[in-house]
């Protein structure tokens, strides 16, 4: 019997759409002086976000929580394997190639986010930090690439659609409870907060 | 996982190296490569020219933004961010002993102002004339 289940709760669904958009808004406002604020200020905001999501990982609900998706990688070969297998594994939460995606774009998003505030905060070596932020950046596309390719492949073997559930919180399982809260208040003060400081760090109004 | 790993850990070591191993040249130096380059570019190219690099320097190209609005109409101050207010360090080399010594940079810079003011890289021609203005103001 499939069951509506509340899986994934608000903080994780604003971190996750607010990443994604930062990341892109920055990506595409790399190469212009004239867009440099903007995307200085996508970069302070995606560090805020994973900065709450390295605590979330720890504090969260169930799904949002980092040891239910860390994985041997014995575990993520298997979870890919098994795609292609009459039965694929299903998951509740992220499954182990997901959860992978997860880990590297969290590191990935960190070592992007710090070196981009040390370069302009002409803080260390120029030369290095600008590498680091480019090859950062290339590689966390080429994650977020991949994460997309691996949702659309697993919404399809799955039947189930997979980017709803991180907008509504919801999938349907069999034998899975709900997480009890969805702390929806956490989530619109971190919405909220993100709009404020991007209205008052871009000087909007 | 292991070679995603190894794959970053690689990456970021040939990053150390790229950016230990970038050749120091001297203005003087980076001004010969573009010309070799504007040979290339125009047969009939004879000589770069200070004042035509001065005149490039100040010209909005009908733009809002001309070099100046960042780097002022004296390349021998400090600029100013037109956007974020940050200072600039002077672009004139006898005020800047570091400008125009690193190859990798001047290429960066020029591809990233040069888009932001003409909407279009920069020929040779006009690198080297602004190189030569940049190098003669005292």
């Amino acid at each position: 019997m499939l069951q509506r289940v509340l899986v994934w709760d608000v903080p994780t669904r604003v971190f996750h759409w607010t990443l994604a958009l930062s990341f892109a808004g920055a990506y595409l406002t790399a190469e212009s002086e004239r867009y440099r604020d903007i995307h200085v200020a996508l970069g302070y905001l995606m560090l805020g976000m994973i900065g709450f999501r390295l605590v979330w990982g720890f504090a969260g609900t169930a799904y949002a929580r980092f040891g239910s998706f860390l994985y041997k990688p014995s575990a993520v070969v298997g979870y890919v394997r098994s795609l292609f297998s009459p039965q694929p594994e299903h998951h509740v939460g992220h499954n182990p190639a997901g959860g992978v995606a997860i880990f590297l774009l969290l590191a990935l998003g960190l070592l992007l986010g710090t070196s981009g505030v040390l370069l302009y905060w002409e803080l260390g070596d120029e030369d290095l930090f600008e590498e680091l932020h480019e090859i950062s950046a290339n590689l966390m596309l080429a994650v977020v690439v991949v994460h997309v390719a691996g949702v659309l492949v697993s919404s399809v073997l799955h039947k189930e659609n997979l980017v709803r559930a991180m907008f509504t919180g919801y999938k349907q399982a069999a034998n899975a409870v709900s997480i009890p809260r969805a702390y929806a208040w956490l989530g619109v003060v971190m919405a909220l907060l993100s709009v404020a400081f991007l209205i008052i760090y871009l000087g909007i109004l | 996982m292991l070679t995603t790993q190894r794959l970053v850990l690689a990456l970021a070591l040939s990053a150390v190296f790229a950016s230990v191993s970038a050749f120091a040249e001297t203005p003087q130096e980076i001004l010969d490569g573009f010309a070799t380059q504007a040979k290339t570019e125009d047969p009939a190219f004879q000589t770069f020219d200070a004042a035509r690099g001065e005149l490039f320097f100040k010209n909005t190209h009908g733009n809002d933004w001309s070099c100046a609005s960042c780097h002022t109409e004296n390349p021998a101050n400090a600029g100013k961010h037109a956007k974020t207010d940050k200072p600039i360090d002077p672009m004139a080399t006898s005020a800047n002993a570091e400008r125009f010594t690193d190859p990798k940079k001047v290429e960066k810079w020029f591809k990233r102002n040069c888009g932001d003011v003409l909407d279009r890289t920069c020929t040779s021609l006009e690198k080297g004339d602004v190189l030569t203005y940049l190098m003669a103001v005292k």
